[in-house]
């Protein structure tokens, strides 16, 4: 039983060492079993699909008669195989039960495979036999009684072993000979995982369930085993109907190793394909079902497994882990399956954790979905799982390659209804539609005559947010005083990259939302720098020129400009924040001509963004030079500050001619930006934390 | 209303033509060229050589003979063509051949095309250029210095002859199925080639508009310059796009050797001065032609463009 679910578990290794002791080990069996289960939680989907495939082959019951006889017999098997089975890979290990005890439960596996022969066996025909065989165990079960302790363990474990090697071997090979192409490894591995999670979660209920009695548990762990057995036959089946040959030489083996007891029994069961005979020991969840017909079969997979911890998610299926109380297993088989393919079905139901509503269970042709829930509660008594449904797929591989897809659309789905992805995404279509303007191959339809792109600001809003909010944390101080209509914001120019501009723009269309679009001029060096120049161009950077800014103040925008120009831009960290020459006081003329106010702005947090480290020739590329600055921006803290606006009351226009009038003024706002800038400076006490 | 139109067989004469046919109040079509134009029942036709030494005086003749309310000169290039020569004696020299012409039969009203290709691309253009920008023309292109020269030429003429109302129309590149021009052979590619990193701002009109800014100088009150400039603006891998084309970014030095290769062989059929348009902008700045001129584009730079496409589909 468990071993195939177990096998590389530590709970397995442990078992085969106690054979010796009886009830107690069993109890703690059951806890390991549980604790391997949930490891093999993957497995258990595929186990239980594999059986489902086989047609509910569902015999699987049928083990359940705990084989004393035979127990002996497959403790001893269990030790000797326990070294092998520790392997960590399951593929590994399965090949090396195989190997090593492989023999025992051949038999297992011949009845199934040879016996039965049919590859599909119907829920039917498992009937008769299911209601001979419960009696039969029913009676053994109750003479073994009185006997437990001796034999309970020894069965446990034997039988554990037993089935799961069997189980294990009979589905690799069968997979194995099945297909010889290259997926033969992943059938493989399949097929073992399926069987082993199948034997364990038999286990698992049977002991959870028969608390305290040692033959309970025992019969719990026998039928375990039949299960696991019986599902590999089914699986050994199917290969076999395409590789006869194959089967014969595995019965062989088998045979020799099984209990005379367990044949007997088995071979009535097995040959009818009614696997699934109900121990009556087993707690009465398990036992609901005494007739075993294929939906019983089915159930009693299910209230075995129920107490198995599907913790690890099936790699391939996907299936995910449940608590390991009220696990539910369905298994069922998809008829019309091509014969090739082993397709187990895995129907975990969670009633709390539902993923799949159950109207969208495709799974099994066979099976009654809705029989499972009822099944499932009876078997679990206390425990109350939570299984994961499986969608059954068609077919065996593509199927699980079905299952897993949906799964992964719905994962990915969720995950892009999710804001945070959302906006990550938008992000990067913003980036990438930067990315082609600034290429020159953008396109784009939205553009005013500055050449600014709606739709590219747009679908960048979600970067500038970013940047804006969380990266550089721009606080604004003083927007009020701009005045609306036109204006002129004088600024300090500071980074190697210009995007003072830009956050400049954004703070404006943020905290001042009344005003005009607000645009920012740049030097030539910039807007021709190529690349560069087309991207700030599209996001609303105008060249500074007197006609442009004559017709942004036209219009009545706020105009941002950067009097230092270049040279602000360009200057080494050492003289950061510290004002260059502004220009030749053209915003001061304008200012005169347009009578314009003059809004002086302080920015800090600039300079850190983007430290000018040094310059390489950039001549070839259009630029004066390439800055050599850090490779992106970096998180500076931003501190925006508006000062009192320079009104140009009183003044003529004509004044602008007045080149002492337009150098005083030019002062003045200088030096507000510096007192401004030295403030902040002081008031600043980190560069990246404010 | 007696017209005279000068190239009527060009294709801003087939844009007008049907305009003037149309137009009740054009009592006759005088049509001063070398070939024939498709018969239309207003349209006299007066063969003359504008590129032939005594053009000046069979137009002279003509214009006296059968007095008009207005000349339309449309006989200008709209591309470089391979016989520089030529193309300088057509536009420079039959220019002059006809502004003489039109002093000495003191005309009422000239009407003269050019394109804005002639304020030159330029880094330092604003972002709008005017009708008083200066044109800086393209330094490599004798084309666009020739029509420098022409707008030269009729700006002095204008200058000496203020009766002679004379008006010139700057089209920005002409789109429209029935066009052939350096634009339209430049769009119908199914890969453009442009400029890595450079992706001016293009304006274009469309065929209709710009007959219809033509049929409107006929009667308009204004004169001097105007842009006669479509809706909008695209930037150049826009319009591309809308032209159904892809664009293909080049680094520049290879773009322009490859194409300065092809042109020596004679096989390109773009010239090499349109790398400058593909560097820098020169948006011209509609506003004149429709406060003065009356002139309002239906069509906006996206139609023109997809315009093309269909007329290539």
């Amino acid at each position: 039983m468990t071993k195939g679910v177990l096998g590389n578990d530590p709970f397995q290794r442990g078992a085969a060492p106690r054979t010796g002791e009886v009830k107690d080990d069993a109890a703690g069996a059951k806890t390991a079993k549980k604790s391997a289960a949930s490891k093999g939680g993957k497995g258990a989907k595929p186990a239980g699909k594999a059986k489902s495939a086989k047609g509910g082959a569902s015999k699987s019951g049928s083990g359940a008669q705990a084989k004393a006889p035979k127990a002996s017999k497959a403790a001893e098997a269990k030790q000797t195989s326990a070294g092998p089975r520790t392997p960590a890979a399951k593929v590994h290990k399965f090949e090396a039960r195989a190997n090593g005890r492989g023999s025992a439960k051949h038999e297992h596996d011949a009845h199934p495979a040879g016996e039965e022969v049919s590859p599909l066996r119907e829920p039917s025909t498992p009937g008769p036999a299911d209601e001979a065989r419960p009696r039969v165990l029913a009676d053994e079960v109750h003479g073994s009684r009185p006997r437990e302790r001796k034999v309970d363990r020894a069965l446990t474990e034997a039988i554990a072993s037993d089935a799961a090697e069997a189980a294990a071997k009979t589905a690799v090979d069968g997979l194995f000979e099945g297909h010889d192409g290259p997926e033969h490894d992943i059938e493989r591995v399949l097929a073992t995982e399926l069987v082993a999670e199948v034997a364990e979660s038999a286990v698992r209920q049977v002991l959870d369930e028969g608390n305290g009695d040692a033959s309970e548990r025992e019969v719990a762990t026998a039928v375990a085993t039949q299960v696991a057995e019986a599902t590999a036959g089914v699986a050994v089946d199917e290969v076999m109907e395409r590789n006869a040959s194959d089967l014969e030489e595995r019965a062989l083996p088998s045979d020799e190793e099984r209990d005379p007891r367990d044949l007997d029994e088995d071979a009535e069961a097995w040959p009818t394909g009614a696997w699934s005979r109900d121990p009556k020991d087993v707690p009465p969840a398990e036992n609901s079902g005494d007739v075993w017909t294929a939906d019983a079969w089915r159930r009693d997979p299910e209230g075995m497994a129920a107490p198995m911890d599907p913790d690890e998610d099936d790699l391939v299926t996907g299936v995910e882990r449940v608590e390991e109380n009220g696990v539910h297993i369905s298994v069922s088989i998809i008829e019309g399956a091509a014969p090739t393919d082993v397709e187990p079905e895995v129907e975990l139901p969670d009633e709390s954790h539902d993923e799949l509503p159950p109207s969208r269970r495709p799974l099994s042709l066979v099976s009654d979905p809705g029989e499972d829930p009822g099944l499932e509660e009876a078997g679990q008594g206390e425990a109350s799982f939570d299984h994961p449904e499986e969608p059954a797929a068609p077919s065996g591989f593509a199927g699980r390659a079905a299952g897993m897809f949906s799964l992964a659309k719905e994962i990915a789905g969720q995950a892009l209804a999710s804001e945070g992805l959302g906006r990550a995404m938008g992000a990067m279509h913003g980036l990438m539609e930067a990315m082609r303007t600034s290429l020159g191959t953008g396109g784009g339809s939205r553009l005013d005559e500055y050449g600014k792109d709606a739709g590219l600001v747009e679908s960048l809003q979600p970067v500038l947010d970013f940047l804006y909010e969380q990266y550089w944390r721009v606080s604004v101080e003083g927007v009020d005083q701009v005045p609306r209509g036109a204006s002129i914001l004088v600024a300090n120019h500071s980074g190697a990259l210009p995007y003072d501009g830009l956050v400049m723009a954004q703070a404006l269309q943020r905290e001042r939302p009344d005003l005009l679009e607000s645009r920012w001029l740049v030097e030539d060096q910039v807007f021709h720098a190529p690349m560069l120049g087309t991207l700030f161009n599209r996001l609303g950077a105008v060249r500074a020129s007197p006609e442009n800014a004559l017709r942004l103040l036209d219009e009545h925008r706020p105009l941002v400009v950067f009097p230092e120009g270049y040279q602000g831009a360009s200057k080494p960290f050492a003289e950061r924040y510290r004002l260059k020459r502004f220009g030749r006081g053209g915003f001061v003329k304008l200012a005169l001509r347009t009578g314009a106010p003059i809004v002086p702005v302080a920015i800090v947090g600039a300079e850190e963004t983007s430290p000018l480290l040094g310059r390489l020739p950039g001549g070839f590329l259009g630029f004066p030079s390439l800055p050599l600055t850090a490779p992106g921006p970096l998180p500076a803290k931003w501190t925006i500050r508006f000062g009192e606006p320079i009104t140009m009351e009183g003044l003529a226009p004509e004044s602008a001619d007045d080149l002492g009038e337009v150098q005083r003024l030019t002062e003045r706002t200088r030096e507000s930006i510096q007192g401004m800038l030295q403030a902040l400076l002081r008031e600043r006490r980190s560069v990246f934390t404010g | 209303m007696r017209i005279a139109v000068t190239g009527a067989n060009g294709d801003y004469g087939k844009l007008l033509l049907p305009r003037l046919e149309a137009d009740p109040g054009v009592e006759s079509i005088l049509v001063l060229d070398t070939k024939e134009p498709p018969p239309i029942s207003k349209v006299e036709f007066h063969r003359v050589d504008l590129t032939r030494y005594d053009a000046e005086a069979e137009l002279t003749d003509a214009l006296t003979e059968r007095p008009v309310d207005a000349l339309f000169h449309l006989a200008f290039l709209f591309g470089p063509i391979l016989n520089g020569p030529l193309a300088h004696e057509l536009e420079v020299i039959g220019t002059m051949n006809v502004l003489t012409a039109v002093g000495r039969a003191r005309l009422p009203r000239l009407v003269v095309p050019s394109l804005t290709v002639t304020y030159g691309a330029r880094g330092n253009n604003p972002a709008l250029l005017r009708e008083g920008s200066p044109l800086f023309g393209c330094p490599h292109s004798r084309f666009v210095n020739d029509k420098v020269e022409v707008e030269g030429q009729v700006r002095a003429f204008r200058e000496r002859n203020p009766d002679t109302r004379t008006l010139v129309l700057r089209f920005a590149p002409l789109l429209g199925p029935s066009l052939d021009n350096p634009a339209t052979r430049l769009l119908s590619h199914a890969v453009v080639p442009t400029l890595l990193g450079f992706d001016p701002l293009w304006q274009a009109i469309h065929e209709e508009d710009a007959g219809r800014a033509l049929h409107l100088a006929l009667r308009a009150e204004a004169a001097g310059e105007f842009n006669i400039v479509g809706r909008g603006v695209l930037p150049l891998s826009g319009l591309i796009r809308q032209a159904g084309a892809q664009p293909l970014p080049l680094p520049g030095p290879l773009f322009r050797g490859a194409l300065r290769a092809l042109g020596v062989v004679g096989a390109s059929t773009l010239p090499v001065a349109l790398l400058d348009y593909m560097h820098y902008s020169w948006v011209a700045d509609g506003e004149r032609a429709e406060s003065a001129l009356g002139f309002v584009p239906l069509h906006h730079v996206r139609d023109a463009a997809s315009a093309l496409r269909r007329s290539q589909s």
